[in-house]
């Protein structure tokens, strides 16, 4: 079974680049475009690993991460921070609340790809699949 | 319970950048509310880029700096006083953020333009505005060409400009590169004592030049270039009230 990993950000551009990132990878990508979504879907799909971002209209980043730490079925789930936000104030809060890792925007999609495999397994496509 | 962190430890972790220590000692000072103007004067005349552009801010008119009214940095903080160099401290963290954002996301190494007489933007074009609030106040506007704002989408998503025809998508790319830059702004402006918010930026589509300056409020204006992409920015912070 593939690795599926949930992306949180209100940015579509955000979105497919984070997609384009992954494109070699064998893992499935769902996406929310703010925490409200984010903790339905994150609830339905189970992903192994959500990349969230901070401020975003409905429910921002924060606000799910804490929500995401209370529910029981989802709390284990590991996250990565992706936000432009590097506060030394909001980069305490974050970590407090409980993150596996912090990667600032502007980012390669390289840097995304490496802090994700460092917790969760990918594995590349089989070649075929990949050229499709 | 949560183990007690260390900021430094967590930034190191997560290979967070620091401030850069003269924005973050220029912006300490100024915030201050005891900032005083000679204080100011030493620490900016000790930076060649902080002079040049408070020497150009200080001589809107002027198209070189032989046509300089205003000479020395002490003149030119006499004239327009803390708001100015409160202006400068925030120009700082923004230029940097603009010139890591293009080139980390799009692999574009902007330049900052000195002649502005070079470029000129005319017409219809892309106007993303942020504004800013609370220690600090006042207004970031980004112009962009259709053709520039084209390429700019087109390199982030990894197309062609001609791929891009949805007016949407090049709308959203340049709101999302803004709202990193905001973030990063933002960042640097709270680390270094300046606390203020943000409102999320606005992208339109405009041919309104204007760029309202306040009474006693200062503007400064920056060109940047990478190749044919063309970034004009204003940066309108409001009179200090502290």
């Amino acid at each position: 079974m593939s690795t599926k990993i949930l992306t949180v950000d209100d940015s579509r551009t955000i979105r497919m680049i984070i997609q384009k990132a992954f494109r070699l990878h064998d893992c499935t990508l769902c996406q929310a475009g703010n925490g409200e979504e984010g903790l339905i879907v994150a609830g339905r799909e189970k992903p192994d690993l959500i990349i969230l971002d901070i401020t975003m209209p409905v429910m921002d980043g924060m606000t799910m991460l804490t929500k995401l730490k209370e529910n029981a079925d989802l709390k284990d789930i590991p996250v990565i921070m992706l936000t432009a936000e590097s506060g030394r104030d909001n980069v305490l809060k974050i970590s407090q609340i409980g993150v596996q890792d912090y990667l600032v925007k502007p980012f390669k999609e390289d840097q995304l790809v490496e802090k994700v495999s460092r917790i969760i397994s990918l594995q590349l496509k089989a070649p075929a699949a990949s050229a499709a | 319970m949560p183990q007690a962190v260390n900021y430094q430890e967590l930034a190191r972790r997560y290979g967070l950048e620091p401030v850069p220590e003269s924005v973050l000692r220029l912006t300490q000072i100024v915030s201050r509310q005891d900032a005083d103007l000679e204080e100011v004067a030493r620490l900016i005349s000790k930076d060649a880029a902080l002079t040049k552009r408070l020497l150009r801010a200080a001589n809107p008119t002027a198209k070189t700096a032989a046509d300089y009214d205003i000479e020395t940095v002490d003149e030119a903080l006499m004239r327009s006083g803390l708001t100015c160099a409160l202006m400068l401290a925030m120009g700082t963290p923004l230029a940097q953020a603009l010139v890591k954002t293009f080139h980390t996301m799009l692999g574009l190494k902007l330049e900052s333009v000195d002649r502005f007489g070079d470029f000129v933007l005319e017409g219809q074009h892309l106007l993303g505005t942020i504004s800013f609030f609370g220690r600090a106040a006042g207004l970031v506007y980004l112009r962009l060409s259709p053709a520039s704002a084209a390429e700019v989408a087109a390199r982030i998503l990894g197309l062609e400009p001609k791929q891009i025809i949805d007016s949407n998508e090049i709308n959203d790319a340049v709101g999302e590169l803004l709202n990193i830059v905001t973030g990063n702004f933002k960042s640097n402006l709270c680390d270094a004592g300046l606390d203020c918010r943000l409102d999320p930026p606005r992208v339109t589509q405009t041919s309104d030049f204007s760029t309202p300056k306040l009474p006693g409020g200062s503007l400064e204006r920056m060109i940047f270039r990478a190749g044919q992409v063309v970034l004009f920015v204003d940066v309108r912070v409001n009179p200090w009230n502290e």
